[in-house]
């Protein structure tokens, strides 16, 4: 690894890392210091306005249904999330957010603008432009990252079952 | 055509409308009395709304009226009479998307 390589390593995590320390310490320090980020995340993949499907939000949060809903049990007693029926198909419910829930989102929202606002601040228009497109790139090459695990888990689920249907066949047999 | 008299009367008709609105949430939030308020007193400074209590503000507002207040909007607002003005764009903005869908 050259220098610029080792440099640039080193300061990826150490954006990763503050970037939670700096939103964690927000929400300890401020108004609703009784969410921990997961939650804040999940408020914030229903969205201040919106009335969502449980499977719609567990697929935002890349999460599965059975997690998201220990979550939103909490949230629901917290006092941030609504559960509700839709009003066609009686069988759906939604989940939105209560007014505390939306004033969480609303506030952690403009945290984050804000510290977009200060990182932009010192460039010019054409720097941040830049700027943007040079961090788009990086965000682009995580979540193709992020697919090749996935790809991986499953194609190491799928070598387990034939595995396991191998052996069975073996024992059968 | 115009069934619905002045256009500039119907416009401060309706921005009288959303003033009353908005001072009885304001006076209801910040426990003031709306002999205390005015068009022209800035929102940070004289009424001295932190940043929690101005989104609950802004929660109330987009229930009260239906509408969406981007953050970039809140920013720009100075003065109650900016608010009214902001809630009256954004009403007005929702008027005319109902219009179009017609």
């Amino acid at each position: 690894m050259n220098e610029v390589e080792q440099k640039m390593a080193k300061s990826l995590v150490s954006i990763f890392e503050n970037v939670l320390v700096a939103e964690e310490k927000s929400l300890r320090q401020g108004y609703f210091n009784n969410l921990s980020l997961a939650e804040m995340h999940t408020l914030d993949a229903i969205g201040p306005y919106e009335s969502r499907t449980m499977t719609e939000t567990a697929q935002i949060l890349g999460i599965t249904v059975g997690t998201l809903t220990v979550s939103v049990d909490r949230l629901v007693k917290k006092g941030f999330i609504e559960r509700k029926r839709d009003e066609i198909d009686k069988r759906i419910v939604r989940i939105s957010l209560t007014r505390d829930g939306k004033l969480a989102a609303r506030l952690h929202g403009k945290f984050h603008k804000v510290l977009a606002t200060r990182v932009l601040e010192p460039y010019s228009e054409e720097e941040k432009a830049l700027l943007l497109s040079l961090v788009e790139d990086v965000e682009k090459y995580m979540k193709t990252q992020v697919a090749r695990y996935e790809d991986k888990d499953k194609l190491r689920q799928t070598a387990r079952e034939v595995a396991e249907d191998s052996r069975r066949r073996q024992t059968d047999g | 055509m115009d069934d619905k008299g002045d256009p500039r009367e119907r416009i401060e008709e309706k921005k009288d409308q959303i003033y009353e609105d908005l001072l009885k949430i304001i006076t209801e939030e910040l426990g003031v009395s709306p002999m205390d308020i005015n068009p022209t007193l800035e929102v940070r400074e004289d009424l001295c709304f932190d940043s929690l209590q101005l989104y609950e503000f802004v929660v109330d507002v987009e229930d009260a009226y239906d509408i969406r207040i981007p953050d970039e909007e809140i920013d720009k607002v100075r003065t109650i009479q900016d608010l009214v003005d902001m809630v009256y764009a954004l009403t007005e903005k929702d008027d005319d998307a109902l219009y179009t869908d017609n």
